[in-house]
């Protein structure tokens, strides 16, 4: 066997085997690294692939968790049916959503775009609270749970797993794809590569639509994992997660961003299980991040092995 | 047909009373002032920094909370109320050139998600660390007795207070205009928000303009927080919710643009105001999709300069 | 499809207006196939306008521009190129974070309308082809190396087979030869002008230096302050007094800058 598919092999055993080698309340922390490498993979495709830096992608996965929560509390379907339609459906209502928002704010670039992308966020962020009847408002939405046997953590695991790696795979060949490869040229050079024939604000939309989806699978998975949605997965604060994910992973390789979801993953638990100012420890890894490390890890990684 | 009319008819039937126009529009104009205070900063950061400063709300909240303890001793003394106004400007003026040099002048050539992620830093630091000096409960500040009470004009009633805000607004807002219309700092700043390297070109030391802009903003931020205290409540959460306001009206005045803050700050306050009235639970979407609308139509604003 | 005679490229009174500049007053143009036309004239004359306004970036205020006999007036740039014109620009554009080769094979999978193909590997698709094309403007080694990396010069080469890629009829060039040494700019236009020749292309190109001009332009258009003010070919436009009095004390040394 060769050297390079040796590290990707353990890797996918490791991870395989995991939860057996885990207490319940960590197998619901891998499950949410699990979700949260779509969530910061799919933004990467639009950050480091695309170029395009959205302030409202959380929009986008708080969609996804609340048309889980909807879908298996409010359409009396049986549980069983409810959760084989979940990837689907959330997928579709977020596709949907991100298509109007993307509609409007792709005729737009860089910081006009973003600060659109910032204002739909904060109108789905206002429904989601005020509309009670739908959405619970303030109190969100809770006491989710997957039916029968999935609502154990091991076996929920798995499923998360048989959703987020075909994604994750669906995900890679769309940007090692001709349209991928249009992708990066269209953030190399925009006004270029209308000149080679791409209808830009055509492909900046369905990159936005297609990370939009993966977003909200990502928000569904990680919903019934915890049992609960709040409207606060929609407020402005929470898009800077996926960014974070990003940057701490490192944006210019297409896992980076999974990696970096880990990390950010675990060191939230572990921080917040010892003090309630996770925010400020956030807040100065941030820093420290930017000004030290603004590869990323995969960044120290690929530095160190240049050396 | 005609019981849409009376639906509408009873939707509106305040409108008729001149002490609930007079009132709500008192209470428009004074939180517009207020709003401004935010704005003017944010946008004039925006302008000659081209950073947008999520933090801006956080200061805001130090100002307030600055004035919370300097009136502490001495509630409802004039002297007291008129030092937690210096304290809070001169106070937030030195954080913010702390912030500035320290910080930001190492990511003004980053890319666009560096300084993003920089300014969600600050607010989650400055938001904990707010929490951490003044606890988690909501504070309050008594207006001092000088400017307590109401007052008659024009034959109604008004709370002296929201007078004093307008008057203090009308007073910032003037002040400004001298600054940067009559003297030569303010001639480069404005340049600057139209041309930044020709201002280099020209021998101007931009590196102390950004520093000076950036400590204005902050100050105007504090002396705002300053003022609002005996009229919001002081707690944690209210970086949070200051700052969507204050987007809203940079947005619509135009990024850059003082005049534009004043002319969208006063708007954005009064249809607050009356949308209140009219109808209560969708204000707050007005106020998104009025920004949505001008990104997408005229995304320099009122004010701002087209790109 | 146009008749034997039908010029490749017909423009109608274009004109243009920026605020109270007359950037291009009422420009007629005809372009035979397989000419080699250069559009020649002082700094502000209105050259890269012109290029702008035909290939759809600004919208003309009047006019016409009409490709192989079908109205194209104001359509976007994307739309032109599919129908077969390439453009190069004056200061070079290519995709800086790709590798030469990936350049090309990106205006490949353009033009064979896959950009959209979400599932195949792009790596493998069309790298023959590009490399061949790479060969053709004498790029041949470079396939691996990023674009923002090449010397000036090999970036004007690059951004010709990016524009070639898309088996244009007509390749529109902005000022091909700036920012080049003397000696190279000659050697620059001569290749154009012979894949020009190999892939029987119509070039229109705008160009400061005469020397260029001269070695192989086969007809002028000489612009003046938004409009036409001679055309035709090399020797009768040398002859013409106006001409000579718009460019008399004009060294024969390019400008560089926008017209």
């Amino acid at each position: 066997m060769s050297p390079s598919a040796l590290l990707p092999l353990c890797a996918g055993i490791g991870v395989l085997a995991l939860p057996f080698a885990l207490s319940d309340f960590w197998i619901f922390i891998a499950i949410e690294v699990l979700a949260f490498s779509l969530y910061a993979v799919s933004f990467n495709v639009l950050l480091g692939y695309g170029g395009m830096l959205s302030f409202g992608h959380a929009a986008f996965f708080g969609v996804g968790g609340y048309a889980a929560a909807l879908l298996v509390k409010k359409t009396g379907l049986s549980a069983g049916l409810a959760f084989a339609l979940l990837p689907i459906v959330a997928m579709g209502i977020s596709a949907v959503v991100a298509a109007i928002v993307g509609f409007f704010s792709v005729r737009r670039s860089g910081i006009y775009f973003a600060m659109l992308t910032f204002a739909f966020q904060m109108l789905l962020y206002t429904v989601a609270l005020k509309a009670t009847g739908l959405t619970g408002g303030d109190d969100g939405m809770t006491g989710l749970k997957p039916p029968g046997a999935l609502a154990q953590p091991l076996v929920y695991y798995y499923f998360a797993l048989a959703v987020v790696v075909p994604a994750l795979y669906v995900l890679f060949r769309l940007v090692s794809s001709p349209f991928g490869y249009t992708l990066r040229a269209l953030r190399s050079n925009a006004r270029r590569v209308q000149y080679v024939g791409v209808d830009v604000r055509a492909h900046q939309l369905a990159t936005f639509v297609i990370t939009g989806a993966f977003a909200g699978l990502a928000g569904a998975v990680f919903a019934l994992s915890s049992g609960n949605v709040f409207p606060g997965w929609l407020n402005w604060t929470a898009s800077a997660t996926p960014i974070v994910m990003a940057v701490l992973g490192g944006v210019h390789t297409f896992l980076g961003p999974a990696l970096g979801a880990a990390v950010y993953v675990v060191l939230e638990v572990l921080i917040s299980g010892r003090t309630e100012y996770w925010p400020l420890a956030m807040g100065v890894i941030i820093l420290a991040l930017v000004l030290l490390m603004p590869a990323g890890l995969t960044g120290l990684v690929r530095a160190r092995r240049s050396a | 047909m005609s019981s849409v009319l009376e639906l509408l008819a009873q939707q509106f039937a305040w409108a008729q009373d001149p002490v609930v126009v007079a009132r709500q529009t008192l209470a428009g104009v004074s939180n517009g002032m207020l709003l401004f205070l935010i704005s003017a900063g944010l946008s004039l950061i925006f302008g000659v920094l081209r950073i947008i400063n999520f933090a801006h709300g956080a200061l805001f909240m130090l100002g307030a909370f600055i004035a919370v303890s300097l009136t502490g001793r001495v509630p409802e003394s004039a002297a007291g109320f008129l030092a937690a106004l210096i304290g809070a400007t001169a106070g937030l003026a030195v954080i913010g050139i702390a912030i500035e040099t320290g910080l930001l002048r190492r990511i003004y050539r980053a890319p666009h998600e560096f300084q993003l992620l920089v300014t969600f830093a600050l607010v989650f630091i400055l938001g904990d660390a707010a929490k951490l000096i003044w606890g988690r409960e909501d504070h309050s500040v008594a207006v001092p007795a000088l400017l307590g009470g109401s007052t008659q004009a024009l034959g109604l009633t008004f709370p002296t207070y929201r007078l004093f805000l307008i008057a203090a607004g009308i007073s910032v807002a003037f002040g400004l205009w001298i600054v940067l219309h009559r003297t030569r700092w303010g001639i480069f700043v404005r340049a600057a928000t139209m041309d930044r390297a020709m201002l280099s070109a020209l021998g101007v030391n931009t590196r102390r303009l950004f520093t000076a802009v950036f400590a204005l903003g902050a100050g105007l931020a504090g002396l705002g927080g300053a003022l609002a205290a005996p009229v919001v409540a002081v707690g944690p959460g209210l970086h949070v919710q200051v700052i969507i306001d204050a987007f809203v009206v940079v947005v619509i005045g135009g990024m850059g643009s003082v005049m534009g803050a004043l002319v969208a700050s006063l708007l954005v306050g009064i249809v607050n105001a009356f949308g209140v009235l009219a109808f209560p639970g969708l204000a707050v979407v007005l106020t998104f999709a009025c920004m949505a609308i001008v990104l997408i139509v005229r995304p320099w604003g009122l004010f701002g300069i087209p790109e | 499809m146009t008749a034997d005679g039908e010029p490749i490229l017909r423009v109608e009174s274009l004109a243009k207006r920026f605020g109270g500049l007359q950037a291009l007053g009422g420009v007629d143009l005809a372009v035979a196939r397989g000419e080699f036309r250069a559009i020649i004239g002082p700094n502000g004359a209105g050259k890269s306008t012109f290029f702008n306004t035909m290939t759809g970036l600004l919208r003309p205020d009047s006019g016409r521009v009409i490709f192989e006999g079908r109205e194209v007036t104001g359509e976007p740039p994307h739309v032109l190129a599919r129908m077969g014109v390439g453009r190069t620009f004056q200061i070079t554009s290519v995709f800086h974070d790709l590798s030469a080769l990936e350049n090309v094979q990106v205006s490949l999978l353009a033009h064979a309308r896959r950009a959209w193909s979400v599932w195949p590997q792009a790596s493998t698709l069309y790298a023959e082809r590009a490399q061949e094309l790479l060969a053709l403007v004498g790029l041949a080694g470079s396939g691996g190396r990023l674009a923002g990396a090449l010397a000036h010069g090999d970036q004007k080469r690059l951004e010709l087979a990016i524009a070639l890629a898309g088996r244009p009829r007509l390749l529109l060039l902005d000022e091909p030869t700036a920012g080049m040494a003397a000696h190279e700019r000659i050697e620059s236009i001569t290749l154009v002008h012979r894949v020009a020749r190999e892939l029987e292309l119509s070039c229109v190109f705008t160009e400061h230096d005469m020397a260029v001009v001269f070695a192989v332009a086969t007809r002028i258009t000489v612009m003046h302050q938004g409009r036409v003010l001679a055309e035709g070919t090399p020797a009768e436009v040398r002859a013409r007094p106006e001409v000579q009095q718009v460019y008399l004390g004009e060294s024969v040394t390019p400008q560089g800058g926008c017209a």
